[in-house]
């Protein structure tokens, strides 16, 4: 009889608890192969060339001086001037690093020579990198319709009766910056084709998602295409939605030159070319009452994702507000469209929203965590700020926190900040899953999932073996090929919550024919039968079993097969999470150091609690990393990026990592929630607020560089010897 | 990544030494026999076509033809299926290609192969022995001290040659000696856990 009760255990074994890595071991010995490491019997390699220009017209492109150089396969041109589809603006290039021609060569080395060697002529156009020219409109116009698209102004409630009756109202601009994904293993793919069937290894967020792409892109059917991606080195979001240009290049140059062809980026056409996360402003005139409630925000805000893409955030961000309006504009420059970047537009909301907090909390002579607790929307399982908070305090040493402005003599300034956050993170289907039981005892869980790495792999196991009643070690996952089925993209913190209820009900499926098989054995119901300590037994009657070994020899030479999917109820959806953080800030050099970040978060039910825990480290150095060093600088006469590499655009070494403190809590009841955005999400604003309590000063814009934080308090002083 | 060390093989002159042993009055001269012994032993001008080249890597001999203009990391990676050590940003910046030269840690996309013959390179693909992990390994392992993994071979082998040189290092010795590696996933905090868990443990 099936069982077909898949809820998750009461009391778990192995979910929840601290389970190694399964792939570690090939991670740290160098055998894993990631996309970059495939070779392939006559491989090439590829390589793009890209527009020097922001913006410009390409006239002509020559690719036979390539053609004849030594080792050249193939050369392609992307963006032909000479046949263009429609109108004569396919010939543009609309930001440096526009992809223009592309070849393939025996060697890199010769295929950097080779895309040299490729002549192509540029009509240069009027450019606009500048967000404040777009705005004014001082900047020429280079977008269709306008360099600026407002969005429709949002109202709620009464803004004129909100400010009557705000005590005090603040105006004040707050902004983050643009930065890029800066994945350590660039984009990239390996192209193989045989007659008209494509396999692709791609450094990909969906498998299937490529899929898709690259058969749509190619006018191939879908089921031509196989995708390979075993191990990746990172996507925050930049490898989640399109194989991109690159991947589609590497396609064509493979079918041209009738070999596999491996293309992956270099540091700086990933700085240019592959996504980023925009900016965000928001210009706000707010109002608080006496008694510490806000009463109204008008907010003007605006972004720049790029050429013609959106740069939308959350503004105001959680907090209630009942009174509000919004204008927001959209500012197009001639820059790499934005991709989506962990958590998009929460860690901007955040900042904007957080600062403005306890500038509001100051006016009413309110502690920040009891202002925050005063404007929150009500607990709730997925909005539990107001315990988060009070118990990050208590932990955190909150109550030592002075007043905004360390008055102690010495130029090192100490300061604490805290910052909340949300994100959704729920599951979606259809996410099949696909156990087999083999008579040795083996167990293989298969589906077309990919881990970034984040874990999914330890999660596929972790959960298949708390189900059979065994160790993760004990199951194969399969994943990361389109051959083991469709799996959504992991992208908005989905993976875990759309996949973990298919391995369950698979799994679950599986045991029910497996105690059926061995029940006649044992001479008892299979009803009676559960899986524990690696044995099938009669529940609490360990003498009345089998170990897992000899149960599984009931099974014939036929492997036990079971399907699941994903179905309401295992998963749910949005987390909440607290953060305190505090810094040293030395006024005379304006150097800021993180010293201390305590994380309070929630994930639903915790799977693994090792790989979930270093979501968290992650997410608070990602964010601390936005905070103090991040920043993609356009040079504004030029239109060209000043830092398009990793020695001056900064990112956190060893010594910038603060002691961090992870209190993750279990809410098993609520089944699985993603945990790979929201850690990431208010981090900044946390530790800009620190700075701000130490040096008494707001720093209203990111990164909160030297020369920024200097030049915040020489403003400070210039206004106070004003007054004086 | 600081390699302040002497270096262990080869000539060890430096200009000061020089110098002073052999003391001004003798110094046109000394200067003038080693020119005429470089004109007749010298290395001999290579390239840009491809040229011989010998590496020792993890102990074994390779023998490669390859342009004089082609890396270490790149060397290794397209042309000796050693791919465990990675290319993360090819200027000596993120530390994912860090190997060992005759125990000092190189970011070896930024070292040439030909400059390397006749030393002793290790990379990550060499630590592990058959299925043992090496400590440094295990420790990652352990504390999860990685998520993507793509620059985890750096930090592996950088953590090594940091552990050979300070078999007992202080949490400010460890923070230095990997200041030289980034990890995008923010692994940092574990990274510190995992090498301070070797220490003192027996290395190989």
């Amino acid at each position: 009889m099936a069982n077909e009760d898949f809820s998750w255990p009461a009391s778990p074994s192995v979910l929840g608890t601290r389970v190694k890595r399964l792939d570690g071991p090939d991670k740290v010995t160098g055998r894993a192969k990631y996309t970059f490491d495939i070779a392939r019997p006559g491989m090439l390699y590829g390589r793009i060339v890209r527009s020097p220009y922001p913006h410009a017209r390409v006239v002509s492109v020559d690719i036979s001086p390539a053609q004849k150089m030594p080792g050249v396969k193939a050369a392609l041109v992307w963006r032909d001037p000479a046949n263009l589809q429609g109108n004569s603006q396919d010939a543009r290039v609309m930001f440096q690093g526009d992809e223009v021609a592309a070849v393939a060569a025996d060697t890199e080395e010769h295929a950097i020579d080779a895309a040299r060697a490729i002549k192509v002529q540029y009509e240069v156009l009027p450019h606009v990198t500048v967000v404040e020219k777009a705005l004014s409109g001082s900047a020429p116009e280079v977008f269709t319709g306008g360099n600026v698209r407002p969005a429709q102004p949002q109202k709620n409630g009464d803004l004129e009766a909100g400010f009557q009756a705000a005590a005090h109202t603040i105006e004040a601009t707050y902004s983050t910056q643009v930065i890029t994904h800066t994945c350590l293993e660039s984009h990239g793919t390996v192209c193989e084709w045989n007659g008209d069937k494509l396999t692709a290894w791609i450094s990909t967020q969906g498998i299937n998602g490529a899929r898709e792409n690259f058969a749509k892109a190619l006018s191939i059917p879908q089921a031509n295409v196989r995708v390979i991606c075993q191990y990746m080195g990172g996507g925050f979001g930049s490898k989640a939605l399109s194989v991109g240009a690159e991947g589609l290049i590497c396609a064509k140059l493979a079918k041209a030159a009738n070999a596999p062809v491996k293309l992956m980026l270099d540091r700086k056409e990933e700085h240019l070319a592959t996504g980023n996360r925009p900016s965000a402003a928001s210009k706000v005139k707010v109002g608080v009452s006496a008694d510490g409630l806000i009463t109204a925000i008008d907010a003007e805000t605006w972004g720049t994702g790029g050429a013609g893409a959106t740069a939308g955030f959350p503004m105001p961000y959680i907090y209630q507000i009942p009174n509000r309006q919004r204008t927001h504009k959209d500012v197009f420059i001639n820059a790499a469209q934005q991709r989506p970047m962990r958590a998009p537009g929460h860690p901007q909301g955040s900042f904007n929203t957080e600062i403005m907090m306890d500038e509001l909390a100051d006016k009413v002579n309110m502690d920040p965590v009891e202002f925050r607790i005063k404007n929150l929307p009500p607990e709730a399982p997925n909005a539990m700020w107001r315990s988060y908070l009070r118990e990050g305090a208590a932990e955190f040493g909150w109550s030592r926190r002075h007043p905004t402005g360390d008055r102690t003599s010495s130029p090192i300034k100490t300061g604490m900040g805290v910052s909340i956050n949300t994100w959704g993170g729920g599951g979606r289907g259809p996410a099949p899953a696909h156990c087999e039981i083999a008579s040795d005892g083996g167990v293989v869980m298969r589906l077309g999932t990919q881990d970034l790495g984040t874990g999914t792999r330890t999660l596929v196991a972790v959960v298949t073996a708390d189900s059979l009643g065994l160790q993760p070690n004990q199951v194969r996952p399969e994943i990361g090929d389109t051959l083991y089925g469709v799996s959504p993209t992991s992208g908005g913190s989905t993976t875990a919550a759309s996949i973990s209820p298919g391995i369950r009900v698979a799994a679950v499926k599986a045991l029910d024919t497996l105690k059926e098989k061995v029940a006649p054995a044992l001479g008892v119901d299979p009803a009676s039968l559960v899986a524990q300590g690696g044995r099938i037994q009669v529940k609490d009657d360990p003498a009345k079993g089998l170990s897992w070994a000899d149960a599984c020899k009931h099974i014939g030479p036929q492997p036990i097969v079971a399907d699941g999917d994903w179905r309401p109820g295992l998963s749910s959806n949005t987390t909440s999470g607290a953060q305190f953080a505090e810094v040293t800030v030395d006024v005379e050099t304006g150097i800021v150091k993180v010293t201390r970040v305590l994380v309070v978060q929630d994930c639903g039910l915790v799977v693994s609690r090792l790989t979930a825990e270093s979501q968290c480290y992650g997410g608070v150095i990602g964010s601390l990393n936005f905070a103090l060093f991040e920043d993609r600088i356009l040079d504004r006469n030029t239109g060209q990026m000043v830092n398009p590499n990793m020695e001056w655009y900064l990112l956190a070494g060893m010594s910038d990592i603060p002691r961090i403190d992870v209190r993750l809590k279990n809410q098993p009841e609520r089944g699985v929630v993603g945990i790979g955005e929201p850690p990431t999400v208010s981090t900044a604003a946390a530790i800009a607020l620190a700075v701000r309590n130490a040096i008494g000063v707001t720093v209203r814009s990111l990164p909160l560089t030297p020369a920024r934080v200097l030049a915040t308090l020489a403003e400070q002083k210039a206004v106070g010897q004003q007054k004086a | 990544m600081a390699t302040n060390d002497k270096p262990t093989t080869g000539m060890n002159v430096n200009r000061r030494n020089f110098l002073k042993s052999a003391g001004v009055a003798g110094l046109a001269e000394t200067i003038v026999t080693h020119g005429d012994a470089a004109a007749q032993t010298g290395p001999t001008p290579v390239g840009p076509g491809e040229t011989p080249v010998r590496l020792n890597v993890n102990g074994k001999n390779i023998d490669l033809m390859i342009e004089p203009r082609v890396t270490l990391l790149d060397a290794l990676r397209t042309r000796a299926n050693l791919t465990g050590n990675k290319r993360g940003c090819d200027r000596g910046a993120c530390g994912a290609c860090t190997m060992l030269v005759d125990g000092h840690t190189v970011y070896s996309c930024s070292t040439l192969a030909i400059e390397v013959q006749g030393k002793q390179i290790r990379t990550v693909d060499g630590l592990a022995n058959g299925s043992e992990l090496h400590p440094v390994q295990q420790a990652f392992c352990d504390k999860d001290a990685l998520m993507c993994g793509f620059c985890t071979p750096g930090f592996i082998v950088a953590s090594v040659g940091l552990l050979e040189k300070h078999p007992n290092p202080t949490p400010e010795q460890i923070k230095k000696g990997l200041d030289g590696n980034i990890c995008r996933c923010g692994t940092f905090a574990r990274i510190f856990e995992a090498v301070s868990s070797v220490k003192g443990a027996p290395r190989g």
